[in-house]
């Protein structure tokens, strides 16, 4: 799966939880915190990503993203291993 | 071999409360997706409340209920906290103090943040299944105090704390454990436990906490699945689904723990989103109404559930109970009991319900007095006596019941005093 791919799997789950956001143009630089996600919607878009791309990795390895795009290149650099 | 458990167990859920819907609405929180949040009520302490407090609090009627010569027998008496007050005497010793105990006893404290309750339970099992006292009981006291104070400065640590506040509550549950389990019948041997480091949430300092919500979260979820599967390898044939009719959690949150239990019937039980509704409904929230009630007591959560599920579950059959510890830093535990129809009689009989209904409800204006540090007890605090009557109404409103409370710091010694 590539980059954009990843992507809009993330925009689809932040979509699905938080239903306002259909129609937000997102973009790389946004933050999850700003759109509206609380921690527990995080955790939930991270756990949905990992089974997308089947990861199996603990959890606490995607740690660290600061925006979506930082979380797109993190989850594609562990579904490269 | 000896069967060992919980012989009696009791709750402490604060002397005054706040409605957190009310808290969310005056912080100006997204009101619906608060709701998916599941938190209902918080206990706050009061300037005169403390670990000890709570821990008398919750200990007095168990110990009470005993004959002289079966409180005799208590020969440890186990403190588990993360709100601390001294580093060097533990509060188990002010504990011991107040319920009379007898001088042939251990004191001592434990901490592994919301772990540390577990930590005690299962070092008291383990005494027990020693047989090294025969006949001994074994007192143990998880009492914690929510810091609503965020330590300023760097981002990095207080980034998403807007949970804290609102699920931080103030308690304690007091657990006697012996080899007659009248409450819950410990699984011997069946425990799996899982933990490494990581820097998720703390309490560097001594009058509030910090952490990450994201990792704290994230960690949570990895050790939920990693310590059952440690269980899982240890116990033959276990089904996460099959094998246990409640479920309880460490539940800083309620939708902390939904989120949790959703993740493991997806991975591992391959539920659907209807299956993972009604399983929710069936398995976790009899184990949830009390932690809803009274917040996150960290280190005695787990307990709180484990005392919710026994109160709230329907026992026509002996029922078996899976736990789940989480403490941050992190540790975590999955381990199991069993309950009977007469076990949830003699529970029912402490009134834990009718205990948490009687509490004062503090109105916003109260408890931003509170907040904003009304005669507050700082760490260390030298010399202090305390303002009984800070809010007006709330001793009033524990008439009739025995409760002992903070009256005066003189020389670092805490002294206290019965009030009924």
């Amino acid at each position: 799966m590539n980059k954009d791919h990843i992507f809009n799997l993330i925009v689809s789950y932040a979509c699905q939880l938080i239903p306002k956001l259909e129609g937000h143009q997102f973009k790389p630089g946004d933050r999850l915190a700003d759109l509206g996600a609380n921690s527990v919607d995080r955790a939930e878009i991270i756990i949905m990503a990992m089974e997308a791309l089947s990861l199996h990795i603990p959890r606490v390895e995607l740690f660290g993203a600061n925006n979506i795009g930082e979380l797109v290149d993190v989850l594609y650099e562990k579904s490269q291993k | 071999m000896i069967t060992v458990g919980i012989e009696a167990m009791n709750v402490f859920g604060g002397t005054a409360y706040l409605d957190v819907m009310q808290l969310a609405d005056h912080r100006k929180l997204d009101a619906i997706r608060f709701e998916n949040l599941l938190m209902k009520e918080k206990a706050v302490a009061l300037p005169y409340e403390d670990p000890v407090t709570c821990g008398v609090n919750a200990a007095k009627p168990l110990v009470d209920s005993l004959s002289e010569e079966e409180k005799d027998s208590i020969e440890m008496l186990i403190t588990c906290t993360e709100s601390g007050i001294d580093f060097g005497k533990s509060i188990s010793t002010y504990i011991h103090h107040y319920l009379g105990l007898n001088r042939n006893c251990r004191l001592f404290e434990l901490k592994q943040a919301c772990y540390s309750g577990t930590a005690g339970f299962q070092m008291g099992v383990n005494f027990i299944l020693s047989r090294v006292s025969p006949g001994a009981k074994v007192l143990v006291v998880a009492t914690d105090i929510s810091r609503f104070m965020v330590a300023d400065g760097g981002d990095e640590l207080t980034s998403d704390w807007s949970f804290a506040e609102p699920s931080g509550g103030a308690g304690a549950v007091a657990i006697l454990i012996s080899e007659r389990p009248y409450i819950f019948q410990v699984d011997v041997g069946a425990n799996g436990y899982y933990g490494y480091e990581v820097m998720d949430t703390c309490r560097p300092l001594p009058d509030s906490g910090a952490g990450d919500a994201d990792l704290s979260l994230l960690s949570y979820l990895d050790c939920c699945e990693q310590a059952f599967l440690e269980y899982q390898k240890r116990v033959a044939g276990v089904d996460y689904r099959e094998s246990f009719q409640y479920l309880t959690f460490h539940t800083p949150f309620g939708g902390m723990v939904k989120g949790a239990h959703r993740t493991m019937m997806r991975k591992l039980a391959k539920a659907s989103p209807a299956e993972i509704e009604e399983d929710f409904r069936q398995r976790v929230m009899p184990g949830m109404i009390y932690c809803q009630r009274v917040g996150n007591i960290m280190g005695a959560t787990l307990f709180l559930s484990l005392a919710s599920a026994i109160d709230h579950g329907r026992f026509d059959y002996p029922k078996r109970i899976g736990c789940f510890s989480y403490g941050s830093g992190c540790c975590s535990e999955f381990f199991s009991g069993v309950v009977t129809a007469q076990g949830q009689q003699r529970q029912r009989l402490l009134g834990i319900e009718s205990m948490l209904n009687d509490r004062y409800q503090l109105s916003m204006h109260e408890y931003d007095t509170l907040l904003k540090g009304s005669g507050e007890v700082r760490f260390g605090a030298r010399n202090v006596r305390l303002d009984l009557q800070l809010i007006p109404g709330v001793l009033a409103s524990c008439r009739g019941k025995e409760r002992l409370y903070l009256e005066e710091i003189r020389e670092f010694h805490r002294e206290y005093r019965w009030f009924s």
